[in-house]
């Protein structure tokens, strides 16, 4: 499409969607303590990985770019002195741990795949992409199983992009571990194919801020940088610029708008 | 997945690049010459070519395709073929499907059936890689607000084992993040005030139900909610689960829970305990069915080695067994692969042929009435075979519908026609057994009392372990086919024909 044509059409999807897009994308979130979930969610019949927060009196649904969340030293623990936990770093050395089961005082982020749209429109499981990890230290994503034997599903100690199988229709829970205080950003994709055989796919950023020490809401202003080439061809990595622009329109309504719609439509022309 | 996608559109390309030469090689005067990897996928496409199509299979009759090596004399034939027909995924050996890929003449359709027969409607099942997680997933959950009872978010529920009756003892217990185990109910030293553990309104947590001998249990939990401060600890309901512990669950309450999600519940608004459920797949999420009405089963595949660790001590002595749901089943599916034998459902060899059917339409559209006439006629035989063999097997009572087989090839069968696959040797007849493998397959023969266990033909060589443990159970061995004919049966319809009689035959 010419590119004055899509600014037009913009303008006119502008006119429909600016009341949902105004009265959703409102506050900057920290969440320190309580259940989240990531996963993809059918928004305006889009295809949108967010984070459905518990912490409140009701159910919501964020953006990704609305979260930041907080890993308090309540969740600093060591590295076991056990070889199965070598993955996690040296014995001794301190970690922050985010538990796979609900622990009091720390926050507590799952995944799911049981919005109703989704687990109506998904064949069997939805892949789940870590593209890239920023951070000051190393970022794993485990499962304890029978008997504690842990199962990697990320870690920042390896190549990325990674990836793993959510079953449609599922809520699980790992344990998030980073080993050092800081803010980190975890580049992530869900994808999937759907029943009449179309691909659809976002890529987000979650913020986690770990520590005590220093204010979580820094982690707003840590720029989203400009992604790692992809190595697949089929990954498309997210124009920069986008990203900066969100943060640049927070709280400033209509220019939020246009970018929200510049991306959805970007969005669904990368939708395969 | 992506692979799948690709393979899919590289099979579209080929056929379209096919049908601009079309009688490059299909000259219809020699007939089509068709090369597939095995003799059922072979028996499809005579089926649906008749005379027009001369059909070679690579693998040999009765051998066996995981584990079959190609020679130079295959990549010949596979050079001479107008079209190719694999399985794929996993079936298969590696070395096969790339002699195959390797040698394909350039512009000749090489379908992977297994895959592109999903676009024609073929069920598939996600392969399991950890049976061991392919069980029920069971939590504890509180739901409602229970606002009516003055509870606030930082009220908490009280869930407390009281009771339970079966043979052997029941621990609950989470397994923390690091590796340490933390007991919540043990019935072993006696049900107390101990064996009880807490949960905050609307939340809900998963834990290791750990059983110690096989049989029928039940389970009472008793809900008190707690309001802190000095307010009385308010009492709500009281209810007594059943779980099937290794034996089979038929006739114990009216609904079995053996997959997906489920959370026994304590409903803060109304007081009550039951159970609620989310099946598999995404379908059906949200069931209520009250405690009473429900049997959880867990099966002989949970069946896990208690190790040797004293922290573990709890379970029994280290190399013992227990059966075990675990708190968490994430890791059962090998991410984007799927269990490679369709045709044990015949409604997926009916997709089969209708991508047979297309494929040749397209290599070679002067046949394409003939094509279409005899998978008419083909396909009619195989709705009636579809047929005989459900009710072939709805015969054997609900009971005994258990299947313990050399490979884990059945999965189809069982799923189609009512069956479980309740054990088998190793997934793959390429593998060896471990000694833990035999011993958990000679418990799930005697805890469930299979009347008889099913060998392969093409795998009787390596049925020894099979056997053995059928002679030490004192059950049959019987003959059922996977992935290849004998010399007795020669095609698919009498393949099939053949299972639903034998199961039959051997577990009513």
């Amino acid at each position: 499409m010419p590119r004055l044509t899509r600014w037009f059409a913009l303008l006119a999807v502008l006119a429909v969607v600016q009341p949902f897009a105004v009265a959703h994308a409102a506050e900057q979130v920290v969440v320190s303590a309580g259940h989240v979930d990531l996963g993809p969610r059918f928004v305006d019949g889009r295809w949108t990985v967010q984070l459905r927060d518990d912490t409140g009196d009701a159910p919501t649904w964020r953006d990704l770019s609305e979260v930041v969340l907080h890993v308090n030293d309540t969740a600093r623990t060591t590295v076991p002195d056990d070889p199965a936990y070598d993955f996690l770093g040296d014995g001794g050395s301190p970690i922050w741990v985010l538990p796979q089961v609900e622990q009091a005082g720390v926050v507590w982020p799952g995944w799911n795949t049981q919005d109703p749209d989704v687990t109506a429109a998904v064949e069997r499981e939805v892949t789940w992409r870590l593209h890239d990890v920023r951070g000051p230290g190393r970022f794993v994503l485990f499962l304890s199983g029978n008997f504690g034997a842990p199962t990697t599903l990320f870690t920042s100690a390896d190549a990325t992009p990674q990836e793993t199988g959510i079953e449609v229709g599922t809520h699980v829970h790992g344990n998030w571990v980073f080993s050092a205080p800081g803010t980190y950003l975890l580049d992530l994709e869900m994808t999937a194919s759907t029943k009449d055989r179309a691909q659809v796919a976002d890529r987000k950023v979650l913020r986690v801020h770990v520590g005590g020490d220093t204010d979580p809401r820094t982690a707003f202003d840590v720029a989203v940088a400009e992604p790692a080439p992809a190595p697949e061809p089929r990954a498309e990595p997210e124009p920069a610029s986008d990203r900066t622009w969100l943060w640049v329109g927070l709280g400033g309504g209509a220019l939020l708008v246009v970018v929200v719609v510049a991306v959805a439509l970007r969005r669904r022309g990368e939708q395969r | 997945m992506h692979v799948r996608a690709f393979t899919r559109a590289i099979a579209a390309v080929s056929v379209a690049l096919l049908t601009a030469c079309s009688t490059a090689g299909g000259d219809a005067a020699d007939g089509v010459s068709v090369v597939t990897t095995t003799e059922i996928l072979a028996d499809l496409v005579r089926n649906v070519g008749g005379e027009r199509v001369q059909v070679d299979s690579i693998v040999p009759p009765g051998g066996d395709p995981h584990s079959y090596e190609p020679v130079p004399a295959d990549a010949k034939k596979v050079t001479r073929a107008d079209v190719t027909f694999t399985n794929h995924l996993l079936l298969e050996e590696q070395r096969l499907i790339k002699a195959i890929d390797a040698n394909v003449r350039e512009g000749t359709p090489n379908v992977s059936l297994a895959e592109v027969s999903e676009t024609y409607g073929a069920h598939v099942i996600p392969l399991v890689e950890n049976i061991g997680l392919d069980v029920l997933w069971l939590g504890l959950r509180v739901r409602g607000d229970g606002k009516d009872k003055g509870a606030t978010r930082s009220s908490e529920v009280r869930l407390a084992a009281t009771a339970l009756d079966g043979p052997g003892e029941l621990v609950l217990y989470l397994t923390e993040a690091l590796g340490k185990p933390v007991v919540h109910f043990n019935s072993a030293d006696d049900l107390s005030d101990a064996d009880a553990t807490t949960l905050p309104p609307a939340a809900h947590t998963h834990l290791n139900w750990a059983f110690t001998q096989p049989g029928i249990y039940r389970l009472t939990l008793a809900a008190t909610l707690l309001n802190g401060g000095t307010n009385a600890p308010i009492p709500l309901g009281e209810s007594t689960f059943t779980f099937a512990v290794g034996v089979d669950p038929t006739g114990v309450a009216g609904t079995v829970l053996n997959e997906g999600h489920t959370d026994l519940t304590v409903d803060l608004d109304t007081g009550e305990l039951y159970t609620l459920n989310d099946a598999a797949g995404g379908a059906n999420q949200g069931q209520v069915v009250p405690a009473a009405d429900a049997v959880i089963e867990v099966p002989n595949k949970a069946i896990a080695t208690i190790p040797d660790d004293p922290r573990f001590a709890f379970l029994g002595a280290p190399g013992g067994s227990v059966h075990q749901l675990p708190q968490a089943v994430l890791g059962k599916h090998v991410h984007g692969e799927i269990d490679p034998h369709l045709w044990q459902d015949v409604r997926n060899a009916r997709a089969y042929v209708e991508v047979v059917r297309d494929t040749l339409r397209t290599a070679d559209p002067d046949g394409a009435e003939v094509y279409d006439r005899n998978a008419r006629a083909y396909l009619d035989r195989l709705d009636e075979l579809d047929g005989h063999v459900r009710e072939t097997v709805a015969r054997v009572s609900p009971e005994h519908r258990h299947l313990v087989t050399t490979h884990d090839g059945f999965g189809y069968f069982a799923a189609a026609y009512g069956l479980t696959v309740a054990g088998f040797v190793v997934p793959n007849p390429a593998q060896e057994p471990s000694v833990e493998d035999v011993r958990k397959l000679s418990e799930t023969v005697r805890n469930l009392k299979v009347p008889a266990v099913f060998m392969e033909p093409n795998l009787a060589q390596r049925a020894s372990v099979l056997s053995q443990v059928a002679r030490d159970q004192a059950v049959d061995v019987c003959l059922l086919y996977g992935d290849a004919f004998d010399d007795k049966v020669r095609n698919y319809v009498d393949m099939m024909r053949h299972n639903a009689d034998e199961v039959t035959r051997c577990l009513v």
